[in-house]
Parts: C-alpha cells; structure tokens; sequence
C-alpha cells in the first residue's frame, strides 16, 4: 500500500505543477469570477443562469483537466524513462497503474474543490445563496461531478495503456460525450424492435459498454429551486457504487493490459 | 556461488510488415558475482533491450535470463539490484532529498538518515535541498547513482553512466563504481565509453546487431598490440598500395599515418613507404586498445554480414537510388 501512495503522491505533486493544467484551471476560475456579469445577457431567471452557467463551466473545466492530466500520464513516463526506475524497484505494475489513478484523481479532485470554493464564494459574496442548506445542495453537485470525473479519468487511463495520446483524447472525449449526450439515444434504439438487428446490436453494445455520464448530471435540483432529489442519499450512493464498480472494472483492463505492454 | 547474470540463447524480437526483427540474437552471457562487467556495442546493438529483458521491464521472445540466480523480472530480484537508465529523467519538482525519499519509500525504507549519507556519498549533501530541475546532468547522474544505492543491492545495472559528463564529472562517476566493487557489488556497465570501459572493467562483452561478436577478460582480449607508422611526402596513391587487412591508412598534405596490427610486418611497411618516396618519421608500437578491440570485432562481424563500418553496401547503395 505504501508503494502506492507513494507513487500517487509524487503524481499529485507533479500534476498541480503542470503549466497546462494550471492554465485551464485558471480559465476555469476567471470565468466563474466573470459568470455574474454574463447572467444579463440572459433572458431567463437570474439565479437559474448564473447557477446553471457557474457549474457548467465547473463540468467542462473538470472534464478537460480529466482527460489532459490523464492521457499524457503512462506516456510521459516511458518517454521520460521514469518508469524504468520505478519498475526496477519491487514495485509491481498494476501497483503503478493504481498509484498513477489515484494521484490523478486526487489532484483532480484539489483542483475541482478550487474551483467549487470560487464558486460558493461568489455566490456568498454576491447574495445569490439562502443560508446553509442551500449551499449544501450546490456544494453537493461538484461532488457528483467529482465522481463523473473519476470515472473519466479511470476511462483514460485504461486508454493510456496503450493508445498514444493525441488517440487517447479523442477515445476519452468520445466516450464522454457519447455517455454524456447519447445514452439514452442509444438506449431506445437498444429497446427499439423494428430496427435492423446488427443496428440494435450495435447500439446496446455501445448502451451497455460506455459508462452512463449523463446519470451524474444531478445539477437540475440545484439550478431549479423548488425541485427536489427523492432519496437523495440513496441516489448518491448508488451513483457511487455504479462509478466504483466501472472504475474497478476499467483499471482491471488496464492492468492486464499494462502488464503484458514492452515499454 | 551462481552466476550474478546468466542468458542461454537469449532471443527478442518484434514483428514488422517485413517479418520478424531480431534485437537480441541468441545471447549466452556470463557474468561473474563481484566483478565489473562491460557491455559494449554500437547503437541499436540491443544493449538497452538485454538490460530491459534482465530486469523485467519487457519480455523475451525466446531464451532464458536468469538474475542472481532466478529468472529475470522475479520482483524479489529487484530488491537486490539496481538500475541507472541512460539519461535519467527524475521529476524535477521534487529535490534531491525527495527524491531520494521517494525512490526509498518504493523499497519500504523510512530512512532519512539514510538518504541523506547517501547523498553525501555522490557529494550532493549540500545540494539536497535544491530542486532537481537546477542540477547539471553530473549532478542528477549522482542523484541516480545514490538512488541506486539505496537498497545496498547486489548487482548494479549502470546504461551509459558517464555519457555526456563532463571530465571531472567523469573522474567522480567512474570512481563511485570502482568503489561498488571494492564493496563486493556486481557492476554491469553498458557504455560507449571505452577508456573508462578499459579502465575499470574485468571482464566484457561485445555485442554486435543483437549477436556477441567477442566476450572475456580484458587482459586476454587485449593481447596483442599495434604498430603505428608516420612518414611525409607521400603520394596520394600510396594509400591504395598499402591498405589491407586490419590495415587503416590516412594521408593529409603528404603526411601518411599507417596503423596496423603488430602481426604484420612493420619492416615491409617501412621499404614500401621508403621506395614510394616517403620519408619515415616514427614507428611507434602500442599496447592493443579496447578501442581496437571493438572496431575489430565489430568490423569483422559487419564485414560478414555484409556491412562496412561508415560505408554502405552495393545493395544498400542500389535501394537508395
């Protein structure tokens, strides 16, 4: 276990320390700063946008840190021949791999917690919140976010073990979006009895492999107040569970890929 | 006692559209416990990848390797042996002390102290505390070499461990690893360095596109030693006359530099310079050098498989035109 956390943490170090990510962070954090004055360009309600905008920009910075952080992680080592070291050592490489995710994550999850405090800030500083509870219930979909991210991010690296990274981005982004838009597009047709059946095939395939993105998008109760989640706990538990057993199952693959991989 | 490194027909290859390309070919290598073993050759010999293969980093295609007595890539191995890749990259966040720490924490060892004698050993106390990313290339290749010490191993893989230093750099590296040895460490060197090769090394292998060319004690293999004939006044053609066999010949200005294995003979060397026109200034026999060693045995083994050393085959020359 110490070998793990030991790799995870110089991850950790190393990943706050990149320019690119710093620099897509910071985008992030200035347009959470800015996202107020933006709301006036909206006709709709005023908190509605500025809560839907701020943990838009949240989501999509969180993603684009995910899949950058991730993808240039196994690469970079072999390029860098850190991992010649490293495997030299009694360090196993499904060891590695772990140790390499759960640095990734962490420092996802640093950045995320930033980002989720600049945005709680703004909302104290400029009145759009009443009270603790509501900040709570905001608080709780960067969280969610948090998870979706986590099983990106384990989706990239299973990736990372053996497509370059310029592929790996385009495979990582791909099953993002394809489990964030499309799954429930791919789900009727999966359902859908009049469809050719290789088409049905391929579209349950594609339901049934791809992790489902979109359930983690729990941000409708926070941006529409008035809407309440039933069973919220269970419901976050259950998101939990089902990112848990598709990040295990991802990194498994990842292992006996790596393992069997000449670097 | 076993072998500290031990290959039988040593085999890796990788699959092409063009069929199947051999790195290693049938590589039997011994290497004694205790001693500093050389590992020579060209580049793209397959140096790399046979210490890839020892410690597990990648696979054999056939063959067997065995490290200290167990097969190779066994992860109780790696607890008794080290390895300094070529160019070694550390994270450059971290300093030298964290470093040290890290590649520590790797073994299970909590020991500051420990890391901190070690970098006193490669005169690095007093830079521990600096990022790496201000060390010069001698200084993170010491870094390297006392994170290659931290778990006292038995056998010590070094790639190229003096490539790129500067000379003093040089002196300090090559006598670190005159130092394992007097501590009873195995030291396999994979080097292009060959006076530091000379120098320090017992024993050496030679290897040639995958395929060892020569193999055995320095002072055996260097048996042997060569002549070298200076005259002026030379001409141009005379070069041509007396090329031959293991035979380099030079001419800049009407200077001509012969240089020849001292089994031939000199005294007919001197009357075909002599009878040209050339004036004899020195005839210098020397000790044989590994440097000879090499060009010969990596000559001879190109000029088998039909390859010249800075020249290109007929074949070769056909495919480019």
């Amino acid at each position: 276990m110490s070998v793990i956390l030991s790799i995870a943490k110089t991850t950790l170090g190393e990943a706050i320390r990149r320019k690119v990510l710093l620099v897509i962070l910071l985008i992030g954090v200035l347009f959470l700063a800015i996202a107020p004055a933006l709301e006036a360009l909206s006709p709709r309600q005023e908190l509605t946008v500025l809560r839907a905008l701020t943990l838009g920009i949240i989501q999509l910075t969180s993603a684009v840190i995910a899949v950058v952080l991730t993808v240039y992680m196994i690469p970079n080592e072999i390029e860098r021949r850190t991992i010649y070291t490293i495997l030299s050592k009694p360090v196993r490489r499904w060891q590695f791999l772990i140790g390499k995710y759960l640095g990734a994550v962490s420092a996802l999850g640093l950045m995320m917690a930033l980002m989720t405090g600049i945005m709680l800030l703004v909302f104290v500083v400029l009145r759009k919140i009443e009270g603790p509870a509501e900040l709570m219930m905001i608080a709780k979909v960067p969280f969610a976010f948090f998870i979706q991210m986590s099983l990106l991010a384990a989706v990239s690296v299973f990736f990372s073990t053996f497509a370059s990274p310029i592929v790996n981005f385009f495979l990582s982004g791909g099953v993002y979006l394809v489990g964030t838009l499309f799954d429930s597009f791919f789900k009727v047709l999966s359902e859908n009895s009049t469809l050719n059946p290789l088409v049905k095939f391929m579209a349950t395939v594609i339901h049934v492999i791809v992790p489902n993105f979109q359930s983690f998008n729990v941000q409708n109760s926070a941006i529409n107040p008035g809407q309440q989640i039933q069973a919220e706990g269970l419901m976050y538990l259950g998101l939990s569970g089902y990112a848990v057993t598709y990040i295990a199952i991802l990194l498994i693959l990842g292992i006996i890929v790596f393992e069997y991989r000449e670097v | 006692m076993s072998l500290a490194i031990e290959t039988r027909k040593l085999v890796k290859s990788y699959k092409s559209r063009s069929g199947p390309i051999s790195v290693v070919s049938n590589l039997d290598l011994q290497v004694e416990p205790g001693e500093i073993f050389g590992f020579l050759g060209p580049n793209g010999a397959g140096k790399t990848t046979t210490i890839k293969i020892l410690l597990g980093i990648i696979y054999q295609t056939t063959g067997d390797a065995y490290v200290l007595g167990k097969e190779a890539g066994d992860i109780e191995i790696h607890k008794q042996v080290s390895y300094l890749p070529e160019k070694p990259y550390y994270y450059e966040h971290m300093t030298g002390f964290e470093i040290m720490q890290f590649y520590a924490s790797l073994f299970g060892i909590r020991d500051a102290d420990k890391c901190k004698k070690l970098l006193d050993r490669v005169n690095l106390g007093n830079d521990m505390n600096r990022p790496i990313s201000q060390y010069s290339k001698g200084m993170q290749q010491r870094v390297g070499l006392a994170q290659s010490l931290l778990n006292d191993p038995q056998l010590l893989f070094l790639d190229e461990p003096t490539g790129g230093l500067d000379p003093i750099a040089h002196i300090e590296i090559r006598d670190l690893i005159l130092q394992f040895r007097d501590e009873g460490k195995t030291v396999f060197i994979s080097s292009h360095e060959l006076s530091d090769v000379e120098r320090i090394c017992d024993r050496v292998a030679i290897i040639n596109k995958g395929e060892i060319v020569s193999q055995g004690r320095l002072e055996e293999l260097l048996i042997g030693g060569r002549i070298e004939i200076t005259a002026n006044n030379c001409p141009d053609t005379l070069v041509a006359q007396l090329r031959g066999e293991d035979t380099m010949v030079s001419i800049n200005h009407g200077r001509i530099i012969v240089d020849m294995p001292d089994s031939h003979s000199a005294d007919a060397m001197v009357k075909k310079i002599s009878a040209s026109g050339g004036e004899i200034v020195s005839v210098i026999p020397r000790r044989k050098r590994l440097e000879d060693l090499f060009l010969e045995a990596v000559g001879e083994d190109n000029r088998a498989k039909g390859r010249q050393i800075g020249s290109m085959t007929e074949k070769e020359e056909g495919d480019l035109s």
